[in-house]
């Protein structure tokens, strides 16, 4: 096979890969302690929004869907998301969220965190608060 | 129950079968009547067919049994184990997902930070009497989780000083308290809020784009003429309004001091109880054309003494800031104006200005930049002519930044800097007058 026709192959697989990343859904979900509007989901995850109302919310990332997550409702990739939080910790003494390996894990973080928000690939079942999907 | 192998079952069969035809030729032969002989032979055959369906059902039947017995045999041991297995496997796997959903919470480490850079040029890029390669800092910070609402940072920096030896200094160490997105109290020793640079890129280099910071927003021990670090009480917080958010910063401290020729934050406190106290008001644009822009205005009022003589200068200094911070641009301005009164010198209002800009691309194989930096301090101003660092100056600078990977970074710098008041202190401390740099730095943050 000649060189360019494996790059083209090596460029429509990256790109299928990168298309179904995106196209995934996410569902930005809440403790049912948390009033949040979707706009303001941005905000949370770059620690620009520490409470909802009188509530301390505590944003904890999903490894298996944060690249759908960063791309469809942050627009950053990995690199710059990780650039941001180190420039934010070393600035203002915060720390990035907490990273969960699996919807289930995000589920079972945000039902037992009192402010806690995350984001799942598939529809949660119940128990917490969907703010919404992207 | 009865069970017959499936192996014994064909071999009856078969045995059966070969004794039926091997016994027809032999009967055959010996009736030696062709009419009889096939009569017979016709109905020994219906006979073995007969016998041949038979053992056929019966081993049908039986292979039926059999295969009945060993997936009930199989239901049987498997059914309920199996069911206990995935039920202790799901029980363990909600185990797994809940302690991890509540790690957040858990006090059983403390990450640690940092960062460190060396360097090589023709001169040092902080202190021009020394030249050739230089280690720059190894910065170590601490971000330990208290609570939800208590937070606390600490930033233990090893760097090199004026006098070229290697010096400990905790140059950030403050504990705050967060009531809400608009009111954070934090109480310590921390980077004096006014301008952009001074806390938005503090003391890692990785972070800033450039190979260093504009000479007269240097920290206090790297030639700096401002108070970069206070040590007292700040409060600061942030408000959404409008495209974007009006950040606000109050703070009061402890009043610095001129030691050696230095600004001196005073950790432990001060003589006479000499306070020094500012603000910054800040708007930040986060959405619409203007998205990355931040401007704002500070101001602060300081009284300074001196550890050498009875030199007292009270400081009012205001600037403004606007800083453009985006994907691909990154471009920073900062100017301000000192109203200082020495108040145990002569008489009158000395005044001074300093002020940069600089512009950066950020380009996907490096970040160019370029910046103009210019101070003009008046030496009748005690404040600046006791610093070691105080003179007027100008400097012009290009450089560029690569990324190596996202945690190493290596810069380049080429720079003229002219000194405009070449001082006695100047060639007693061998600083040049006006002297080309060619600058190479690397960076790392971990």
């Amino acid at each position: 096979m000649h060189r360019p026709t494996i790059a083209l192959g090596v460029a429509l697989v990256l790109a299928g890969l990168s298309g179904a990343a995106l196209g995934d859904d996410v569902y930005v979900i809440c403790n049912s302690d948390v009033t949040l509007q979707a706009a303001e989901v941005k905000d949370v995850f770059l620690g620009e929004k520490g409470f909802a109302g009188s509530v301390k919310l505590s944003p904890a990332d999903n490894g298996s869907a944060q690249t759908a997550f960063l791309g469809k409702v942050l627009k950053l990739d990995l690199a710059k998301y990780g650039s941001i939080w180190t420039k934010k910790s070393f600035r203002d003494g915060t720390n990035p969220p907490p990273i969960k390996a699996s919807d289930a894990e995000a589920v079972a973080y945000v039902k037992q965190t009192s402010g806690g928000c995350s984001y799942v690939s598939s529809a949660p079942a119940g128990g917490v608060t969907v703010v919404g999907k992207f | 129950m009865f069970t017959i192998p499936r192996h014994t079952l064909g071999a009856l069969l078969l045995t059966t079968v070969s004794v039926v035809a091997l016994a027809v030729p032999a009967s055959a032969i010996a009736a030696g009547n062709d009419a009889d002989a096939i009569a017979v032979l016709q109905k020994k055959l219906d006979q073995s067919i007969k016998m041949i369906e038979a053992l056929t059902a019966r081993v049908q039947e039986l292979e039926s049994r059999q295969g009945g017995t060993v997936a009930a045999t199989q239901t049987a041991s498997t059914g309920p184990a199996t069911q206990q297995q995935v039920a202790e496997v799901e029980h363990r796997v909600q185990q797994i997902e809940a302690a991890n959903a509540t790690r957040q919470q858990d006090t059983t480490g403390l990450p640690i930070h940092g960062f460190a850079d060396v360097g090589i040029g023709n001169y040092n890029p902080y202190f021009a009497n020394y030249r050739g390669a230089n280690i720059g800092s190894l910065d170590f910070y601490l971000t330990p989780k208290l609570g939800d609402r208590v937070l606390a940072l600490s930033e233990l920096i090893f760097e090199v000083g004026p006098d070229g030896s290697v010096g400990t200094d905790l140059e950030r160490f403050q504990i705050g308290y967060q009531f809400s997105d608009a009111a954070t109290v934090w109480i310590g020793r921390f980077h004096t809020p006014y301008g952009y640079i001074n806390t938005a890129l503090h003391h890692g280099v990785w972070l800033a784009d450039a190979l260093r910071r504009p000479k007269f927003l240097n920290f206090e021990d790297h030639g700096g003429v401002m108070p970069s670090h206070t040590v007292g009480a700040w409060l600061t917080g942030a408000q959404r309004a409008g495209d974007g958010r009006v950040l606000y910063d109050l703070y009061v401290g402890n009043a610095q001091q001129d030691s050696g020729g230095t600004v001196f934050m005073q950790n432990a406190g001060t003589a006479h109880g000499t306070v020094m106290g500012g603000g910054r008001l800040s708007y930040q644009f986060t959405g619409g054309p203007l998205d990355g822009l931040t401007v704002g205005a500070s101001a602060f009022t300081d009284k300074v003494d001196s550890a050498q003589t009875n030199n007292l200068t009270q400081l009012r200094v205001a600037g403004i800031a606007a800083v453009y911070d985006t994907d691909s641009w990154e471009h920073i301005a900062e100017a301000y104006v000192f109203h200082d009164t020495n108040l145990n010198g002569p008489p009158g209002t000395k005044r001074s200005t300093a002020w940069f800009a600089q512009l950066g691309y950020r380009g996907a194989w490096g970040v160019p930049y370029v910046r103009y930096e210019r101070a003009s301090l008046d030496q009748n101003d005690l404040y600046f002519a006791e610093q070691q660092f105080g003179a007027s100056y100008y400097r012009s600078a290009a450089g560029v930044r690569f990324d190596i990977n996202p945690k190493s970074a290596i810069k380049f710098e080429l720079a003229n800097t002219h000194t405009l008041d070449f001082r006695v202190s100047d060639v007693q401390y061998g600083l040049p007058e006006d002297y080309n740099e060619v600058l190479a730095q690397y960076a790392v943050r971990f």
